[in-house]
């Protein structure tokens, strides 16, 4: 398969264009190169342990990785990282024992937003220590303290508390409307992060030294540096990209998902080989890329719909791309992806993370 | 590929590692029988194996139904089938490369596929109702709001939200990538660690998610399932 040319996989296939990702990785490093604040990048969008490398090797990075559940974290540990951050709560006392195995190999933070949370990881740590952090909501109304006092008394609690150790804050933002312009990015974005800040500054009044301050992502990394408190980002979405941030068009389409038509029913239409569960719809239909005039118009269990405005250019068996709505969803529907330069095969990154959704 | 704390056969089915995907094994069992002596059955039907992707799930329907056929989507689909001992399936989509003509013919050859067979095909539906994915909540960062650990990476959300299991007093039942959320008006009270059940919007998206499902029988743990042929798209 490598040095294959792309036309050659059979399809659907993910391919992955390596200039583009390379490109990416080199934006936000080279934007952070020389200040302090860093990249935490998370292993939920990619689930590959080879572009978690690309990633760190860009510059720019903590040397660690953020994760979405424990048996994630497990596999990026893998990777040489000196620590992890898994950014959610964990509240099952099978799943704490398994993170504090994990902290016993590699630095390990966990997220909390309630007390009953930190006084479960204190039964569960056993021998271990947990980095501890708390989580803040600060525009998503999913999980994170709302408050600031509560966040001190968390604060207070994990320090008191044997076996854990209170590392700092951290939040996720996704824009409240898209595509935003740079001043709402910097206005919205800029105003939780602010948010953050203050919850920061009241721990510390209160006594305690906050080390890690994680905000701010892809859509925002440039708006969190600059603002000096603020140690890191948690992005992965600008590594592959997704249609809802065209916006951020510093960032290339770099995850595609390739497709051969197997049908051409009338002149207009032609029906692909990628089902729905092959690239997951759950924000849209996908983007035809590169073939003006032709949209997906459907979608579902054995095929993609593509209709032309006028003739249907795409012949049977000929090869389409299409681009995704939301990238974490559909790389996690795959086992590899196909990393592609110049129109040839060079390498094949295993998605070993992929389904780690305990 | 997923890595849940295993679990023996017989752990009640609250204690399995959340996010699982669930099979029902009596209403399963009882659904392929009243097919069975049902008005609509055809012995020349072909079970529509891509929809779960699981050679036990395809070998209970084949035995319960005393039918012999598979149909998959993709080639893929069928070479993990093969592999699984199955020697009589169809490929509904057609191949338009080479390559894959190649690999039909080997399946050919080793009596694996049919190729001439435009029969009835059954079972897009069998698993309706049968399927669930427990979960565990996480938090209840405030009033009338849970989040829990069931979110679209274990559900999906191709074709539409999950609902909560006998819980009609969830006002709504969504989720982002990661996390599943719940909202109520009165009457639900989640607390943190609280299992849920969660009936997805479609079955075969669970499926296309989840390495291993899990058989339940009296809510106790009968069987463990590779999902064989989950992202055999090609």
């Amino acid at each position: 398969m490598i040095g294959d040319p792309v036309e050659m996989l059979e399809t659907p296939v993910l391919v992955v264009d390596l200039d583009a990702l390379e490109h990416n990785l080199g934006v936000i490093a080279g934007h952070y190169r020389g200040k302090s604040i860093r990249v935490r990048p998370h292993g939920k969008n990619h689930k590959s342990l080879g572009i978690l490398r690309m990633q760190l090797a860009a510059g720019s990075t903590v040397s660690g990785v953020c994760a979405a559940k424990v048996s994630e974290a497990e596999v990026f540990a893998a990777s040489g990282v000196d620590n992890v951050l898994v950014a959610n709560q964990v509240v099952v006392p099978d799943k704490i024992a398994r993170l504090a195995r994990l902290a016993e190999r590699v630095d390990t933070m966990v997220a909390v937003d309630a007390l009953p949370q930190v006084d479960l990881l204190a039964m569960g740590a056993g021998n271990a220590t947990l980095g501890v952090v708390i989580e803040i909501d600060t525009m998503m109304g999913r999980g994170g303290v709302r408050t600031v006092e509560s966040a001190v008394a968390l604060a207070r609690r994990i320090t008191a508390t044997p076996g854990l150790e209170f590392r700092g804050v951290m939040s996720h933002q996704v824009p409240v409307r898209r595509p935003p312009s740079r001043r709402q990015r910097f206005l919205e974005g800029g105003r939780s992060i602010d948010r953050v800040v203050e919850v920061k500054r009241a721990i510390e009044a209160a006594g305690i030294p906050v080390g890690l301050v994680s905000t701010g992502e892809s859509w925002t990394y440039d708006v969190a540096a600059s603002h000096p408190e603020v140690t890191e980002i948690e992005a992965g979405t600008y590594a592959l990209m997704e249609v809802p941030y065209a916006y951020m068009s510093e960032f290339r389409f770099a995850a595609k998902v390739m497709g051969r038509v197997v049908e051409r029913p009338d002149g207009r239409t032609a029906v692909g080989d990628v089902p729905i569960d092959a690239i997951g719809a759950p924000n849209g239909l996908p983007t035809v890329d590169g073939v003006p005039g032709v949209v997906v118009t459907g979608l579902d269990h054995h095929g993609v719909t593509l209709t032309a405005e006028r003739d249907m250019p795409l012949a049977l068996g000929d090869a389409f791309l299409l681009l995704t709505h939301q990238q974490d969803i559909t790389v996690n529907r795959w086992d590899r992806l196909v990393g592609v330069r110049k129109g040839l095969v060079e390498t094949v990154f295993e998605a070993s993370a992929r389904g780690c959704v305990h | 590929m997923q890595r849940p704390i295993e679990k023996p056969i017989g752990t009640p089915v609250e204690e399995l590692d959340t996010p699982a995907l669930i099979v029902d094994l009596e209403h399963l069992d009882a659904k392929l029988a009243s097919f069975r002596d049902g008005p609509d059955h055809r012995p020349d039907a072909r079970v529509e194996a891509w929809v779960h992707k699981t050679p036990a799930i395809a070998r209970r329907q084949l035995d319960i139904l005393g039918l012999a056929g598979l149909a998959v989507r993709s080639v893929g689909e069928a070479e993990a089938f093969a592999a699984a001992g199955f020697d009589d399936i169809r490929i509904l989509r057609p191949p338009v490369t080479a390559k894959s003509r190649e690999r039909i013919e080997r399946l050919r050859q080793a009596g694996r596929v049919v190729l001439d067979d435009d029969g009835p095909l059954w079972g897009g539906d069998c698993l309706d109702g049968t399927v669930t994915v427990s979960a565990r909540v996480t938090g209840v960062p405030e009033a009338g709001l849970a989040i829990h650990d069931g979110g679209q990476k274990a559900i999906g959300r191709d074709f539409g939200d999950p609902t909560v299991v006998g819980r009609g007093d969830c006002a709504t039942s969504a989720g982002s990538a990661e996390h599943g959320i719940v909202r109520w008006r009165q009457g639900a009270d989640f607390a943190i660690g609280d299992w849920l059940q969660l009936a997805p919007g479609d079955v075969a998206t669970v499926f296309s998610l989840h390495d291993f499902a899990y058989g339940v029988r009296e809510g106790v743990l009968e069987a463990v399932w590779r999902v064989s042929s989950r992202g055999a798209f090609a």
